[in-house]
């Protein structure tokens, strides 16, 4: 370079006339002649030389300008002096060699005419300042302020382009430079070189992969950038990026697709650090964190502090009930109680929300009975229910008899969710279904499934069902109260347990179904293996259903059994299979006398044909010729209060409310399930009262009522009666006992007529409506009919009676007279009992509505001669289910009986009402 | 009792066969289930018939019909097909939700019936198995 030639001293002029070499021009020749304005300094800023061109521009001669100091010189020079223009040439200069790389000032004005931007560059011999080169060119006028002189304002005075440069040259919080088209790097500013550590050098020509860790260059993350940023024009990221020292930090990148003139030219990148930001926010996350814990832990402090206090004050609520209290002061306590109830419920919630959310509930390890708390849940709700609303519980087969696991917690998912359906359901069911879904070598995982009829869950409100806090319906929170705490901290605890939740709609019916899985460890010890494999063989049948409710069900079947002999069933249904099962299980039940029509016209025949001949009558829904509840208007208007049970197919919406609001009493889901057709017969032949004998007790207390009034003539009585007993017994709308009242209705009449033309005889003779044993065992069976209840009485009235051993009939009856002070006397209608039978037997023989038989069928019937009842034998509709005679013989029935003709017939009496042959 | 898996809901199954008197026999169940057969080919029969016809109520009726005894024995595919035939018979979606278009219901019913016929057959083949041949010369099951 030329510095090592230029020497110190005035010879420019000499200079300037030396003879050129052999290779050119003498190099200070060419400096002087060169048409810059530039000066060489002195490390210590002395004007060493100038060339020719400053000093003819400056007007100074060369011997007032070489050897001075460089600040004195343009001090001398500037006119006006300009102090603050000074300091900004001697800033650059610094600047300069403290960068040592070159830098231009800002347009410095010498004279109010005359401006130059200076460019120092400094020249560096290893690590030594050998000299400093100032070169002037003629700028616009300044910018910088000038204090020192009125009206010389400093404007602006750099081009967009420059103004630009610079700025983005000064940058040191930013990284900013330029990428090529395909990422090596063409710019480096000071910003860069700060936050990366590269120079500039060593950066440019480089591919900004560079800065890239691992594992974003094996996911090839920079041309990933590169190439979003070509789609989409930018492409912003954060992550951690690497320095050259290889420390990392995090980074915020911008890249923008560059363009000139339409043309792609790379790629602009600004790259900030946000390490702090990072670090900061972690620290908040922490801070927010521990505030939640905190909280949740106060809340399950103080929620277990308030429930202690609360427990006291219910057990007072407890014991204050037991005292004697006036009616008043009653509700006020069952206030109070029912208040602290829900109360605790919240509180309850609360604690386990924050448990949950703290992370402090932890699942216990014991043995669970999962369907016994199945069964034990789905009782203790029932006793809440309203009668409009059944339970169903369906336990596969497959569940086993005990796991490990947390009992209390999955009984706790279990109640929340039937509990909610429960409170969501104001008619129709509840199903609530358990069984294994999976199962590996040491789990099972356990489905269990509640389907309700209620209200549903509206679309929009089903993906925050499980969201803490949330009540699906805000309008109706008056109405169902609940801190909608209880899915979430199910779902936790499902969590908890290994399974998850679920909701979906209620595709059958309107309603919601829930699900839950929760996953139990096997048990596995021989000796539990051994005996599940005897149980499960022995007791399946139990275990299909409920073993909690066993125990009940077997109890009422035993009860069934003892009565089912002398009880008269009617089966109407149909379907021929459904026939047979129904009866198959009537009979497994000890029915004997069970009436079968196919249809409901026939059935409605039947039934007032002889009104009070029928216990129960079983009645399918949709049939053809006349549907169920066709049939059971019909019967009611006819003034027959015989307990009608509907066998519902749950199928189409409202079947199951509109069997009651048609006068069906109560209803039994198809397919029907043996335990709850147990527990239906139990309730409506053991546990209800008798319709005959109610039937009878009203009449006696309309006649005393009577007795000194104007005799009434018989029809007006029954009529009256009728009327009465509709109005307050069955659950039949006043619409239908308007019917009643004046009936136009064609086939109401002939049952009308019978009531108007026969009573009260024929009343009485009801009462004692029994099949014709000897009237002796009949007085026997017949009280054990009321037995259990009356049993039970006696218990209460502190009498010692253990068993309802027929021994104690006499004496339970007796009480039982005592307390319903009736006059209905058990043996007074008994000399009727003859009388009444012929009766019927008559009018069977005339009455044509009775369906017509096929002789195969009748050939079936005639067999029941061994039937110990002179009903059975009379009557030609009814169809003994009994195990020695009936229908349902197999294939090794007597010889008078094949099973072939049996079959056959039985068809013909479905097809003969069956909607498929004309 | 074998499992019969999903398509039967053995629970009610088993209630039927627990009707049987002798396990080896089973001559309660025995003829019930095989009479199911008969009684679902016949209303196949019938409801093709109303397909031609474009009959929906018919269907609609048939559907219920065969829907309570398959339910009933516990046949739960076959109900559940038989649910569809129903539903559509009665113009309406699964859901519940009204299907004015009446080639729509005759489709889907259509569509109902092809599989309720084919899942027929398979479980009649794997009930006469489970049954046995015939009554005299079968043996104990399981």
């Amino acid at each position: 370079m030329f510095q090592d030639r230029i020497q110190p001293g005035p010879q420019q002029s000499s200079a300037a006339h030396q003879p050129a070499g052999i290779a050119g021009p003498d190099l200070d020749l060419i400096f002087d002649l060169a048409p810059l304005a530039v000066l060489i300094l002195s490390p210590a800023w002395r004007i060493r030389r100038a060339s020719c061109r400053f000093l003819s521009v400056w007007r100074v001669a060369a011997d007032d300008c070489v050897g001075q100091e460089l600040l004195p010189f343009l001090e001398k020079q500037f006119q006006p002096p300009r102090p603050a223009h000074l300091a900004h040439l001697i800033a650059t200069i610094d600047d300069a060699i403290a960068a040592r790389a070159e830098r231009t000032s800002h347009p410095i004005n010498a004279s109010p005419a005359v401006s130059w931007k200076v460019r120092v560059i400094p020249v560096f011999n290893g690590d030594e300042l050998v000299s400093i080169v100032l070169e002037w060119h003629d700028g616009p006028r300044s910018t910088l302020p000038d204090v020192d002189h009125e009206g010389d304002v400093v404007k602006p005075g750099l081009s967009t382009d420059e103004a630009f440069r610079i700025l983005v040259q000064a940058v040191k919080d930013y990284a900013i430079f330029l990428l090529d088209t395909r990422g090596h790097i063409v710019t480096w500013n000071t910003g860069a070189e700060v936050l990366k550590g590269y120079k500039r050098e060593e950066i440019i020509g480089k591919h900004f992969s560079l800065f890239y860790g691992k594992e974003d260059l094996d996911i090839k993350k920079p041309q990933m950038e590169l190439e979003i940023c070509m789609r989409e024009g930018r492409v912003e990221d954060e992550g951690w990026r690497y320095r050259k020292d290889g420390s990392r930090f995090w980074a915020n990148v911008v890249i923008t697709a560059v363009y000139k003139d339409g043309v792609h030219v790379g790629f602009g990148k600004v790259t900030r650090d946000l390490t702090e930001r990072k670090s900061s926010e972690s620290r908040l996350i922490a801070a927010y964190e521990e505030s939640e814990k905190l909280k949740s832990d106060f809340l399950a402090n103080m929620s277990h502090e308030i429930r202690t206090p609360m427990h006291g004050m219910l057990s007072a609520c407890t014991l204050l009930l037991d005292t004697p209290l006036s009616d008043r002061q009653r509700d006020i306590v069952n206030i109070m109680d029912e208040s602290g109830q829900v109360l605790l419920q919240v509180i309850n919630d609360i604690l386990d929300y924050s448990k949950l959310a703290s992370g402090s509930f932890s699942i216990n390890s014991d043995i669970v009975g999962i369907t016994s708390i199945v069964t034990s849940v789905v009782r203790g709700m029932q006793t809440s229910l309203p009668s409009s609303v059944h339970f169903e519980l369906f336990l596969a087969s497959e569940l086993p008899r005990s796991v490990q696991g947390d009992p209390l917690r999955y009984r706790q998912i279990l109640q929340n969710i039937v509990g909610n359906a429960a409170k969501f359901t104001d008619k129709g069911s509840i199903r609530v279904r358990a069984s294994v879904q999976s199962e590996d070598d040491s789990n099972y995982m356990v489905l269990t499934e509640v389907t309700d009829t209620g209200i549903g869950v509206p679309e929009a409100a089903q993906a925050s069902l499980f969201t803490p806090f949330m009540q699906f319906d805000a309008t109706s929170t008056k109405q169902y109260k609940g801190t909608g705490l209880g899915l979430s901290i199910a779902k936790s605890l499902t969590e908890l347990m290994g399974g998850r939740i679920g909701y979906r709609p209620n595709l059958e019916r309107h309603g919601s179904v829930f699900w839950f899985t929760a996953r139990f460890k096997k048990i596995k010890t021989l000796e539990q293996m051994g005996n599940w494999k005897i149980t499960s063989h022995v007791t399946r049948t139990e275990r299909q259903s409920t073993p909690a409710l066993d125990s009940e069900v077997d109890e009422l079947q035993k009860e069934i059994r003892i009565v089912s002999s002398i009880k008269n069933l009617l089966v109407v249904e149909d379907n021929l299979i459904n026939q047979k099962v129904i009866l198959g299980m009537l009979r497994s039940l000890g029915f004997r006398n069970v009436g079968l029509a196919s249809n409901g016209l026939e059935a409605v025949r039947m039934v007032r044909g002889k009104p009070a001949a029928y216990d129960v009558v079983l009645m399918d829904i949709s049939m053809p010729v006349m549907d169920g509840q066709q049939a059971t208007r019909e019967i009611r208007a006819g003034g027959v209060l015989v307990p009608i049970i509907a066998m519902t197919a749950y199928a189409l919406k409202g079947d199951r409310e509109r069997c009651l609001d048609y006068g069906m009493n109560d209803y039994i889901a198809k397919p029907v399930d043996k335990k709850r057709l147990i527990a239906v017969l139990g309730k409506w032949l053991l546990r209800m009262t008798d319709y005959r004998k109610n039937y009878e007790q009203r009449l006696a207390e309309f006649r005393r009522q009577n007795m000194s009034a104007t005799p009434a003539t018989p029809g007006e009585e029954a009529k009256q009666f009728l009327f009465d007993a509709k109005s307050t017994i069955s659950p039949l709308r006043p619409a239908d006992v308007a019917a009643t009242g004046g009936s136009s209705n064609q086939v109401a009449n002939p049952a009308a007529d019978t009531a108007t033309t026969e009573p009260p005889n024929r009343i009485a003779g009801d009462s004692v409506e029994q099949p014709e044993g000897p009237k002796d065992d009949f007085k026997a069976l017949g009280m054990t009919l009321t037995l259990p209840v009356l049993n039970r009485d006696i218990k209460a009235s502190g009498a010692t009676q253990d068993s309802p051993a027929l021994a104690s009939n006499e004496q339970a009856v007796a009480v039982a007279e005592a307390k319903e002070k009736s006059d209905m006397a058990s043996a007074e209608p008994l000399p009727r009992v003859e009388e009444r039978v012929e009766e019927r037997v008559e009018e069977h023989g005339c009455d044509s509505n009775v369906p017509e038989l096929t002789p195969d069928l009748q050939a079936g019937l005639s067999h029941e001669q061994e039937s110990p009842f002179e009903e059975a034998r009379g009557s030609p509709d009814t169809v003994a289910a009994g195990p020695q005679p009936g229908l349902f013989r197999g294939s090794n029935s007597p010889p008078e009986c094949p099973d072939k003709n049996t079959a056959s017939s039985s068809v013909e009496v479905v097809e003969q009402t069956s909607p498929f042959s004309p | 009792m074998p499992d019969f898996g999903d398509d039967v809901d053995n629970a009610i199954f088993s209630q039927i066969l627990e009707m049987d008197e002798n396990e080896d026999e089973r001559d309660f169940s025995r003829p019930l289930v095989l009479g199911f057969f008969d009684q679902a080919s016949e209303t196949f029969e019938q409801m093709q018939q109303a397909l031609d016809d474009k009959n929906l109520d018919e269907l609609s009726t048939l559907g219920h019909f065969l829907k309570g005894s398959s339910a009933t024995l516990g046949f739960n595919k076959i109900r559940d097909s038989c649910q569809i035939i129903q539903q559509y018979g009665h113009r309406m979606n699964v859901d519940s939700t009204a299907e004015p278009d009446e080639e729509v219901c005759l489709k889907k019913i259509t569509d109902a019936l092809t599989a309720v016929k084919a899942d027929t057959t398979e479980l009649e083949k794997v009930m006469r198995k489970f049954f046995g041949p015939a009554p005299d010369e079968d043996e104990a099951e399981e």
